[in-house]
C-alpha cells in the first residue's frame, strides 16, 4: 500500500528549473533512497514535500490527501516530519527541550491552561518529558538531555535531529543525508538506527544519502535523480548496474572504459 | 479641489526633488552596507548629522577667517565637501571596525543593536560638542545661496502657479547627481566596485578567489559614510537650521527609499529616494486639501512609513530589486 | 587565601548561613533606612538584599516569601518615617512599572527574538485608553455615557488597557511579520514614531487625545471609597501587577508557547518544520509583550494624572531595550535586575549626580560645563551601554539558563517499551 505519492513534480527558480516531471510512489512502512549526483534537485525535492518551496506544477499525495499547497508547520501536522543537510537545531536550548519542541503539535495546551496550570496541562507536560527522555534513551543521547545543542558532537546532533523529527509521531520520515560526516562507526550506528526505528515507530522513511554501503544496505527501492529528472529507480542490486545511474555519477567515460 | 492641486505642482516637483536628492544620497549608504553585510546600518543617519555638522562649523570657521571669506562660496562649499567627506568616511570606516566586524558571526540581533548604540552614541557627542561651543546644540550656519530664482511655469500653462527655486536648490541638486554618477562608474567599472559587488554576492567564494573582503567591507562603509556626510553638508546648506537628531527621522525615511528602489541595488535607492521626496512634499503640501482638512501636513511622517510597510508587504523586493528564497 | 576559599566554599553550601547572613544584612539595612531617612544609599541597599535573596541556595518558594515580606512589609514600613517617604515609594513604583515592561520586551526580543524598538508604543496606548476615558475627552466622541469615568473603572481599565494594547500587537504584527526579520526593527521604530505623532495630532478633527497639550486630571483609582493618591499607594497596585506579571512570564517560559518562541528565535526553518506557526507564534509574543505595557500604562496614566506624547518618545524605547539587553536577553532574573539598575540609574544616580556636580559648580571647586551634566548624557550612558554589552557580554548580567530537568524523574513509568540504543544493540550483535 502506498503512502506518500508524487505526481509529476516540477520546481523552477527562474530560469532553472531544480527538478522536472518527478513521479514516484512510496510504500507504507518502507525505507527509500533518493539518490544523485550534487545538484541533482534532492533537497528541493524534500523542500517541496515539507512545505518549505511550493511546487510550480505536479501534486503530492499523503495517503491520498493533497498537501502541497500548505504551509511547513501544516505538513508537519498531517504526518511527515524531517531533518535537514546542514544541522538545524535550536543551539541554545537544551537537548531535551530540542526534543520537547518535537512534540509541539501532539500538545493540547492552550494559552489559558498555560496561565492556570491547569492539572490536565501539567499531566500533559510531564508525559511529554518523560517520552522526550525515551526519545533520548533511544537514540543514545539520554545522558546529555540538559545540554545546550549547539555543545553536542557532530554525530549526536545528527542523532538529537532523528529524535526531535521522532517526537512529533511522523508518519513519514525523511531524512536529508544523515550520514554526512559521520565516521564508519557512527555510521553504522545509524544505519542500525534507521532499521531500528521503522519498525519501533511503525514508519516510513525516506532519506538522502550519499553513502553508498549505507543505502544499499537499509533501502528496499531507490530513486535516482539527476539534473532535477528521475532517471531511474528499483532495488538496489537493479540500480547498482544500471548504467544509466553509472554515467550519471562517473561520467559517460566511465561506461565507455569499463 | 482638484485645480489647486495641479496649480501647486512645480513647486512640489522642485521641492520634492530637493528632498528627494537628499534621501537618495544618504539611502546609497543603507542599500550599500545592506547590500554587502544584510546589515541595517542605524547609525547611518547619524552620520549624515555629523556630516552637517562638520559642515556647518567648517562653514563658520571659513567665513569667519580673511582668506576664507575671501574665496567664492561655490569653490568654499566643494573644499567643505571633499574635507567632510573624508571625515564622515573615515568615521564609518571606524564604527564598522569597532562595533561591526567583531560581531560579524554573532546572532543577526546583535549587531542590530550595536548600531542603535551607536547612533545614540553619535547624537550625544555631536551634542554636547556643540552645546559646548556655541552653547546650544540648535545651531544655524552661514547663509551662501539665498538668491530666490522665479520660475514662470505658469507661461507653460495657466494651470500651473508659478514656482520658485532657492540657488542652493541647484547646487545640491547637480552635487548630488554628480555624487550619485561617480558612485554608479565607481561600483560598475573599477576593480573595486568589482570586489564589491563579488563580496556581496557570495562572501566567502569572494575571498577564496583572493578578494580581501574586510577592505572592501570597509571601502564600502567609507564611499557609503562620505556620500552620507556630504548630503549633510548640502541639507544644512539647503535648510539652514540642524540639530543633532536631524539624522534620525531622515535616516528613517531614506531607509524607505532604499527599501522602495529595493534594497541593496544602488540605482534603485537613487530612484526610491527621488520618489519619496516627491511624494512626501506632495502629500505635505495636499493632504489637508484632499482629505478636508482631517489630517494636516503633519502627519507627512506617517505618509512616509505607510508607504515602507506597503512595499514590505506588497512588493517586499522594491521597484528593482529581485525576489530571493532562502537556501535551506 | 586558601583557607578563605575553602572558608567561602563552606559558605556556600551552608544553606543556615545564608539565611542568617541575609537576616543581618536586611536587618542593618532596613533599620539605617529606618533611623536615616536622608540616605538614598540606605534605600538602594535594602533593594539589593533582593540580588543577595536571589543567590542564595533555598527554595523558590522561601525566596519568594522573603521577597513577598520585603516589598510588601519592610520597605514601605522602614521607608515611611521622613519627609523622603514618598519619593521613595515613587521611584519604587517607576522600577515596578518599568520592570513589567522589560519583562514584556523581553517576551518579544529575548524569548522570540525579535527586535521591537518602538515597544513605547503600547505603554501609550495603554495610558491613553485610561486617560481618554477617565476625563471628560471622552465624551468629544463617545455617544452614550458620562465621562469621566468614576476612579473605581480604574481596576476594569487594567485589563481593558491590556487588551487594547495586544490589539495594537496584532494589527501591527500581522503586516509586519511577514517580512523578513530585518526590516522588523525599523518598521517597528517607524510604528513608535507613528503611534506618538497621531496621539499629538488627534485633538482634530475630533479632540479624541488633545493633542501635544496632554490630558491632565486623569481620574484616581477608587476603591472601597479611597482614592489612590500618592506613591506609597500606587507602590501596592504595581506591586500586585508585577507579581502577576512575573508568574505570567515564568508559566509561559517553561511551556509549549515558550519554547515555540526560543525555537522560532534558535532557527525559524527548523521550527516550521516541527509543526510551529511561524507568524501565529510571532504574534502571540508580540500580543503578550504588549499586554503587560499597556496595562503599567493604565497605571502610570493614574499614577501621573497626567498623559501627554512627550512621555513616549523613542528614548523611552530604546531605554527598555537597554534594561533587556543590560540583564541578559530571554533572562526573567536578568531582565528585572536590567530595568531594576536601569531605572534607578536614571531617576536617582544621574540626577543626584547632576545635583551633587551643581552644588560643586556652584561653590567653585570645579566648573562642569552645562553641557556635560550627567542627566542630559542618558543617549550617550544607554548608547555606550548597548555598544559594550553587545560587545562584551552579550548575554548579559544575568544570562538566560535553560531549564536543568532531574534525569531520575523522567525514567521509569512508561519502561515498557524499554528501547534499545545503539551502542546496546551494537554490542547485541557482538555477542
Amino acid at each position: 500500500m502506498s503512502i506518500l505519492e508524487v505526481r509529476n513534480l516540477t520546481k523552477k527558480f527562474g530560469g532553472l528549473t531544480a527538478n522536472q516531471d518527478v513521479s514516484m510512489t512510496v510504500e507504507k512502512n518502507s525505507i527509500t533512497a533518493v539518490i544523485g549526483p550534487n545538484g541533482a534537485g534532492k533537497t528541493t525535492f524534500f523542500n517541496m514535500i515539507t512545505g518549505v518551496y511550493q511546487p510550480t506544477s505536479g501534486i503530492i499525495l499523503l495517503e491520498n490527501e493533497k498537501i502541497n499547497g500548505l504551509q511547513p508547520h501544516d505538513v508537519s501536522k498531517k504526518g511527515i516530519s524531517r531533518t535537514f543537510q546542514n544541522i538545524r537545531l535550536f543551539n541554545e536550548m537544551s537537548v531535551l527541550e530540542n526534543v520537547l519542541v518535537g512534540m509541539h503539535i501532539n500538545l493540547k495546551a492552550g494559552l489559558l491552561g498555560i496561565l492556570l496550570n491547569l492539572p490536565a496541562i501539567r499531566k500533559e507536560e510531564k508525559a511529554s518529558e518523560m517520552k522526550a527522555y525515551n526519545l533520548l534513551e533511544y537514540v543514545g543521547l539520554a545522558d546529555s538531555l540538559n545540554e545546550k545543542a549547539c555543545n553536542l558532537s557532530y554525530g549526536a546532533q545528527r542523532r538529537l535531529e532523528i529524535a526531535r523529527a521522532l517526537a512529533a509521531n511522523p508518519k513519514v520520515l525523511l531524512l536529508d543525508e544523515p550520514a554526512a560526516g559521520m565516521n564508519p562507526k557512527e555510521t553504522k550506528n545509524l544505519t542500525q538506527l534507521i532499521q531500528s526505528m521503522k519498525h519501533e515507530f511503525n514508519l516510513t522513511v525516506i532519506l538522502i544519502e550519499h553513502d553508498m554501503k549505507l543505502v544499499m544496505e537499509i533501502s528496499e527501492h531507490i530513486v535516482v535523480l539527476d539534473h532535477g529528472e528521475k532517471i531511474a529507480e528499483g532495488k538496489p542490486e537493479n540500480i547498482r548496474n544500471n548504467p544509466k545511474v553509472v554515467e550519471a555519477y562517473l561520467g559517460s567515460g566511465a561506461i565507455q572504459t569499463g | 479641489m482638484l485645480n489647486e492641486v495641479i496649480q501647486t505642482i512645480p513647486q512640489v516637483l522642485i521641492d520634492g526633488l530637493a528632498l528627494g536628492t537628499v534621501y537618495a544620497v544618504i539611502a546609497l549608504g543603507y542599500t550599500m552596507v545592506y547590500g554587502i553585510l544584510e546589515l541595517i546600518n542605524f547609525a547611518h543617519g547619524e552620520i549624515f548629522m555629523t556630516g552637517a555638522f562638520i559642515g556647518t562649523a567648517l562653514l563658520i570657521f571659513m567665513t569667519g577667517t580673511g582668506w576664507g571669506s575671501a574665496l567664492p562660496a561655490i569653490v568654499m562649499l566643494i573644499i567643505v565637501l571633499i574635507v567632510t567627506a573624508f571625515l564622515t568616511g573615515f568615521l564609518g570606516m571606524g564604527i564598522e571596525r569597532l562595533a561591526y566586524r567583531p560581531l560579524r558571526n554573532a546572532p543577526r540581533l546583535i549587531p542590530l543593536i550595536t548600531a542603535i548604540g551607536i547612533s545614540f552614541l553619535l547624537q550625544d557627542i555631536v551634542r554636547f560638542i556643540a552645546e559646548l561651543t556655541k552653547g546650544n546644540y540648535i545651531v544655524t550656519g552661514p547663509s551662501l545661496f539665498t538668491e530666490q530664482v522665479l520660475i514662470k511655469t505658469s507661461s507653460i500653462s495657466s494651470i500651473f502657479n508659478d514656482a520658485s527655486i532657492k540657488t542652493s536648490f541647484i547646487i545640491v541638486l547637480v552635487t548630488a547627481v554628480v555624487m550619485m554618477v561617480a558612485l554608479d562608474i565607481f561600483v560598475n567599472r573599477t576593480r573595486w566596485g568589482m570586489a564589491m559587488r563579488a563580496v556581496a554576492q557570495d562572501r566567502e567564494t569572494a575571498s577564496l578567489m583572493t578578494v580581501n573582503v574586510n577592505k572592501v567591507i570597509s571601502i564600502t562603509f567609507f564611499v557609503g559614510s562620505a556620500l552620507g556626510g556630504a548630503t549633510g553638508v548640502l541639507f544644512a546648506v539647503q535648510y539652514g537650521t540642524i540639530d543633532p537628531y536631524i539624522g534620525f527621522i531622515l535616516g528613517l525615511k531614506a531607509f524607505t527609499a532604499a527599501v522602495l528602489g529595493g534594497i541593496g541595488n544602488i540605482r534603485g535607492a537613487m530612484i526610491g529616494g527621488l520618489l519619496l521626496g516627491v511624494l512626501e512634499m506632495f502629500a505635505s503640501a495636499n493632504l489637508t486639501l484632499l482629505t478636508g482638512g482631517v489630517f494636516g501636513a503633519e502627519y507627512k511622517d506617517v505618509f512616509a512609513f505607510a508607504i515602507l510597510i506597503i512595499v514590505l508587504l506588497f512588493k517586499p523586493e522594491g521597484l528593482l530589486g529581485k525576489p530571493v528564497t532562502e537556501k535551506v | 587565601m586558601r583557607r578563605l576559599k575553602t572558608l567561602w566554599k563552606k559558605y556556600e553550601q551552608n544553606k543556615l548561613a545564608h539565611g542568617i547572613f541575609l537576616l543581618i544584612y536586611i536587618g542593618v539595612t532596613s533599620l539605617s533606612l529606618y533611623t536615616a531617612q536622608k540616605s538614598v544609599t540606605a534605600f538602594l541597599l535594602l533593594l539589593t538584599s533582593l540580588l543577595l535573596l536571589y543567590f542564595t541556595k533555598f527554595t523558590n518558594l522561601t525566596k519568594w516569601l522573603i521577597a513577598g515580606f520585603v516589598l510588601v512589609f519592610l520597605l514601605p514600613f522602614t521607608a515611611s518615617n521622613g519627609d523622603a517617604y514618598q519619593s521613595y515609594m515613587e521611584v519604587s513604583t517607576l522600577v515596578g512599572i518599568y520592570i513589567a515592561m522589560a519583562l514584556g520586551l523581553n517576551i518579544v526580543v529575548g524569548m522570540a527574538g525579535l527586535l521591537d524598538l518602538g515597544f513605547v508604543a503600547f505603554f501609550a496606548v495603554g495610558a491613553y485608553t485610561y486617560g481618554i476615558f477617565a476625563t471628560a475627552q471622552a465624551s468629544n466622541f463617545m455617544p452614550f455615557g458620562t465621562f469621566p469615568l468614576s476612579g473605581e473603572s480604574f481596576w476594569l481599565f487594567i485589563i481593558i488597557g491590556g487588551l487594547v494594547a495586544a490589539l495594537f500587537g496584532i494589527l501591527l504584527g500581522i503586516p509586519v511579520l511577514r517580512v523578513k526579520g530585518d526590516y522588523l526593527a525599523i518598521v517597528t521604530l517607524g510604528f513608535g514614531e507613528i503611534i506618538r505623532i497621531i496621539f499629538n495630532n488627534l485633538d482634530r478633527p475630533i479632540n479624541i487625545t488633545n493633542g501635544a497639550m496632554g490630558i491632565s486630571s486623569v481620574t484616581p483609582p477608587r476603591l472601597f471609597g479611597i482614592d489612590f493618591l500618592y506613591p506609597s499607594q500606587f507602590y501596592y497596585i504595581v506591586l500586585v501587577l508585577l507579581f502577576f506579571t512575573i508568574f505570567t512570564v515564568r508559566r509561559f517560559e517553561h511551556s509549549k508557547i515558550g519554547r515555540s518562541w526560543k525555537a522560532v528565535r534558535e532557527n525559524e526553518i527548523a521550527a516550521q518544520a516541527m509543526g510551529v506557526p511561524l507568524v501565529r507564534t510571532k504574534l502571540m509574543a508580540f500580543a503578550i509583550g504588549a499586554t503587560f505595557s499597556g496595562m503599567m500604562g493604565v497605571v502610570f496614566a493614574a499614577k501621573q494624572a497626567f498623559v501627554d506624547p512627550t512621555s513616549f518618545t523613542l528614548l523611552e524605547s530604546i531605554t527598555i531595550l537597554v534594561m533587556v539587553v543590560l540583564g541578559g536577553m530571554g533572562s526573567v532574573p536578568g531582565v528585572i535586575l536590567g530595568a531594576a539598575v536601569m531605572t534607578i540609574l536614571n531617576l536617582q544616580v544621574l540626577t543626584e549626580m547632576t545635583n551633587w556636580l551643581n552644588q560643586l559648580s556652584l561653590s567653585g571647586i570645579i566648573s562642569i560645563p552645562y553641557a556635560l551634566s550627567p542627566a542630559k548624557m542618558q543617549r550617550f550612558i544607554f548608547g555606550a551601554l548597548l555598544i559594550l554589552f553587545a560587545l562584551y557580554r552579550p548575554k548579559g548580567l544575568l544570562p538566560a539558563k535553560n531549564r536543568i530537568f532531574i534525569e531520575k524523574d523522567l525514567q521509569g513509568a512508561n519502561r515498557k517499551a524499554k528501547l534499545v540504543t545503539p551502542q546496546e544493540q551494537s554490542e547485541n550483535e557482538k555477542l
